[in-house]
């Protein structure tokens, strides 16, 4: 396929794949330990510690490494939540047509104005214990399908009144089996890209909900590294690897997703090609 | 003297790549006052370009190689972009495009439009005239002026677009207009419609002569006063309507005819591409005739020598071996 | 009458669908936070009771109570009681009803962390500083990013070229992330501008030159952080649109016509920024919420602030008075620009016309 050919996949690609990489194959080279007092607090890079430590002084690579495997695994988690419960929104709505789709809009519409970002700060501040990484990642599927939901909803409904539908339907093919066996397929390569932009979403909302100090509870993400660096003013005392590299980190993941979804765009939408 | 004289024409492009495409070879003809030439041919004959080099937009990558273009006896060839925009487009020479209902700025009003073709070709002039002129112009020309100067394009059907786009077209009385495929996907009716107003158009005097370009031979029979088969960047035949359609020499106008005729009694009218093969690559330089590869009556020596146009029972006819 | 004068048909339906937004918005920050398992008064108890015998730390505990609404009072003010002498509390639907009502006259409760300090006065404090960082921070960032893009769009050649990877770049990087790497590069490592505050820590507050000049001093890490990253995907976005408006049909018709070549870039440029709109009025609510983590970063004295130390010392009415606020906040912008789309794009309004 000439998508695999196009530069900005390849680069993207090859950017996730790589932290998928570290995240996967690090630890089995390397031992992460995240509760030792390795060394000094906020001891600068050296060679036992690449990055140094942190405020407990703790291993800081350990940290990052943990860090990204948990914020992979909720941006994964809540992308899957919310694309799927986008997708089963929206290609009923789109396809239903009718009230059916007016009631889904009008509370797609009303979650989408209502800023997610402080629905968020509502549930978990009253989640004060037991926010576990699977649970902070249901909520943020749970508060950010409204954008695949739309998304797909316009792409449902505009198969719906192709011929092949009409077809099935002469046919005596029932809602489910229309939706599953004819429009699916069709969305499928979109709702791929959805999922995506879902993911990454998946990936920063954790990382800023993390960053305020709402969390997750007893795990290491990249978020909360950042938190722990802005309570413990490593930005003021300079130790620059403690929030630097997990800054990085989240860019790098966040611009590979991107960088994909544009290529993809530019596959399936030839009109931005030049 | 001729309205529109096409001298000669042989326009080329150059691409990204290097290569040249002479998209338009040897094309001559011209138009009396009040005469309709119509154009015919498949995809990809060079119909487009030939309508930019006849409008006088010859801008890169498209280069003109030779031959003249003059309206009322003027050159419009080799005159600055800007003297093309201000004084012989929609002044001289118009357009009318394909798929002309889409071709209405989605957010401004037809008055505003119409207003803008105006106020950049002519100078001073208040609003209020304008307006006032524009209401006048629809009127004539058939439509209700106050509803539709001052709807928005999705306000208006596909027709009312159309006729809008014709009236906008031919607001500043060009002598020349070039209609690129004015009716296609429009339902009949309104088909009838359209061709109607233009025709009153041509009448009242509106415009004085008129390109009709279509792959709708049918069409073109109700149409025009004489018709231009154009292939591989040239006009193969061209003549009275009549001769063309009932009574063709080059053979590959015979093809297209017969493609229609056979589908003339009581079916619907096919588009004439039933004839195989495709039409040359016109980067490379060809020797001997274009149609040859197809040609139903080719010879051995049509691939080699190169067709000039010959008068062959009052048609214009470029195959040495029509008669 | 509607029917002949769509903009006001469409304002009012505008207007009362976000009323009704708001209201499901006031309904979710009443109910959710008060969903959890842990119960605010326990957790100011746990602060301040501790080393007080039983009966002082039920005293103060009911005074508490009292004080945030949650035990039912008598017509002199006393708590009433049930059999056991344990006082009554009030139903939840009650709390909510005199939430509204209480918000309604302005009054968001009282500050556990501040105490006795009422969350209206804080938030007040708060929302000048933040309204100063992201009005224009957003608006010019917004404006300047599709000027941008459409200006890469049309001219394409090396400005493009050179342009549009950077754009992309900067679009893709977290508002929080480039603002940690500003604070790090040019606030700490190089010392060209401040790394904290709104203002230098040994000045107060007042309209003063130097009070303002320090605070604009302030001002310019923070604003660079959101602006840079809100232009560059605006101009990404503004980018696409153009070079898909520049083929259009009626572009092509206009410059057929012989319209004038800046007069079709108007149009161009116009149709394009339709959509910008749109986009707006969706990601508005994304990029308060990240011009809010800037100012935590930075800890600019703005509404970010507030909540995050709220949210620190678990200060649950200032929390949800912050929410509230930012919420409304994001629903009165997104009213604005649906009317500004309105305005613009007559589609929306002729749209109505027809069913």
């Amino acid at each position: 396929m000439n998508l695999l050919k196009t530069p900005s996949f390849l680069i993207g690609m090859g950017l996730f794949l790589s932290t998928i990489c570290i995240a996967l194959l690090f630890p089995l080279f390397y031992n992460l330990d995240i509760t030792t007092r390795a060394g000094v607090p906020y001891m600068a890079p050296s060679a036992g510690h690449w990055l140094g430590t942190d405020h407990l002084g703790v291993d800081m690579v350990s940290l990052l490494v943990s860090g990204l495997r948990s914020s992979l695994y909720v941006g994964f988690l809540a992308g899957i939540i919310a694309t799927l419960l986008g997708t089963l929104l929206g290609v009923y709505a789109g396809f239903k047509g009718g009230w059916i789709d007016d009631i889904i809009t009008l509370i797609t519409n009303l979650f989408l104005v209502i800023p997610t970002f402080v629905v968020l700060i509502l549930i978990s501040s009253s989640l004060k214990e037991g926010r576990s990484l699977a649970l902070i990642a249901f909520i943020i599927g749970a508060t950010t399908w409204t954008w695949s939901a739309r998304a797909v909803r316009a792409q449902a409904s505009s198969l719906k009144s192709r011929d092949h539908i009409a077809l099935a339907r002469v046919n005596g093919f029932g809602t489910f089996g229309i939706v599953t066996m004819h429009i699916l397929p069709y969305l499928l390569s979109y709702v791929f890209m959805v999922f995506i932009l879902q993911t990454a979403t998946g990936i920063l909302s954790e990382a800023c909900i993390s960053m305020i100090g709402l969390g997750p509870y007893d795990s290491v993400s990249l978020g909360t590294i950042l938190n722990e660096a802005m309570r413990n003013e490593a930005l003021t005392d300079g130790a620059w690897w403690a929030f630097i590299p997990a800054t990085i980190l989240i860019t790098v993941i966040v611009f590979a997703f991107y960088v994909i979804n544009t290529s993809m765009e530019g596959v399936f939408n030839p009109r931005l090609r030049k | 003297m001729p309205i529109f004289d096409v001298i000669d024409l042989n326009l080329h492009y150059l691409t990204r790549f290097g290569d040249t495409i002479h998209a338009v070879s040897g094309v001559s003809f011209s138009l009396e006052k009040g005469e309709v030439l119509g154009i015919a041919g498949e995809s990809g004959c060079g119909k487009s370009t030939l309508v930019n080099g006849c409008m006088g937009l010859i801008i890169p990558p498209l280069y003109p190689t030779s031959g003249d273009v003059r309206v009322g006896g003027e050159s419009i060839m080799n005159r600055t972009p800007q003297d093309i925009r201000k004084n012989v487009l929609a002044r001289k020479v118009a357009m009318i495009p394909q798929g002309a209902f889409n071709s209405l700025n989605p957010t401004r009003k037809i008055k505003d439009m119409a207003a803008d073709v105006i106020a950049d070709h002519e100078n001073g002039g208040s609003k209020k005239d304008i307006h006032a002129r524009l209401r006048e112009r629809f009127t004539m020309i058939g439509m209700e002026a106050d509803a539709v100067l001052n709807a928005f394009p999705i306000q208006l059907t596909a027709g009312m677009r159309q006729r809008s786009v014709i009236g906008i077209s031919t607001l500043l009385n060009p002598q020349v207009v070039i209609a690129d495929e004015p009716t296609s996907a429009l339902d009949v009716t309104t088909q009838k419609s359209v061709i109607k107003m233009i025709f009153e158009l041509l009448h009242k005097g509106i415009f004085s002569s008129m390109i009709f370009i279509t792959h709708e031979l049918p069409l073109l029979r109700h149409v025009a006063d004489r018709i231009a088969i154009m292939y591989a960047g040239e006009f193969v035949e061209l003549g009275a309507t009549r001769q063309i359609i009932f009574d063709p020499r080059h053979p590959y106008t015979r093809a297209l005819m017969g493609a229609m005729l056979s589908a003339e009694p009581g079916q619907k009218q096919k588009k004439p591409v039933a004839i195989e093969g495709a039409p040359p690559n016109l980067a490379k330089s060809i020797t001997g005739c274009r149609f040859a590869p197809r040609c139903p009556q080719v010879r051995q020596e049509c691939k080699a020598k190169k067709q000039e146009i010959r008068i062959v029972g009052e048609r214009q006819v470029r195959c040495d071996y029509a008669e | 009458m509607l029917k002949r004068h769509p903009t006001l048909h469409y304002i009012l339906t505008r207007a009362g669908w976000y009323f009704l937004t708001f209201l499901v918005a006031v309904t979710i920050n009443f109910f959710l936070p008060r969903m959890g398992p842990s119960n605010p008064i326990d957790i100011i108890m746990a602060k301040v009771g501790s080393g007080l015998d039983t009966k002082a730390a039920k005293e103060k505990e009911e005074a508490y109570l009292k004080e945030f609404g949650l035990v039912e009072l008598d017509n002199g003010g006393a708590i009433l009681r049930d059999e056991s002498g344990n006082p009554v509390r009030t139903p939840g639907w009650k709390q909510f009803r005199n939430y509204i009502l209480m918000s309604l006259q302005g009054d968001l409760g009282t500050s556990f962390l501040n105490y006795p300090k009422k969350v209206t006065e804080i938030i007040k404090q708060a929302v000048p500083w933040t309204l100063a960082l992201q009005f224009p921070t957003i608006m010019l960032g917004w404006i300047i990013g599709n000027i941008l893009g459409a200006l890469a769009a049309y001219r394409r050649g090396v400005f493009d070229r050179l342009f549009f990877p950077m754009a992309l770049l900067l679009s893709a990087i977290p508002f929080f992330a480039f603002g940690m790497l500003l604070v790090y590069q040019f606030g700490i490592e190089w010392r060209v501008f401040p790394a904290i505050g709104g203002y230098a820590g040994n000045l107060i507050p007042s309209l003063n030159w130097s009070f303002i000049g320090s605070a604009l001093y302030h001002y310019i890490l923070p604003f660079l952080s959101i602006f840079l990253i809100l232009a560059g995907g605006q101009a990404i976005g503004m980018r696409s649109m153009c070079i898909y408006e520049l083929g259009t049909d009626y572009v092509k018709y206009a410059k057929w016509l012989g319209i004038n070549e800046n007069r079709v870039l108007f149009y161009m440029f116009r149709n394009a920024m339709l959509p910008q709109l749109t986009g707006l009025a969706l990601s508005l609510g994304g990029m308060i919420g990240g011009a809010l983590i800037t100012e935590m970063i930075f800890s600019y004295p703005g509404l970010g602030m507030a909540v995050l130390t709220a949210i620190q010392g678990n200060d649950y009415p200032l929390i949800q008075g912050c929410t509230l606020l930012i919420t409304v906040s994001v629903l009165l912008a997104n009213f604005t620009v649906d009317i500004l789309i309105g305005f613009f794009d007559p589609r929306v309004k002729a749209g109505q016309k027809g069913k």
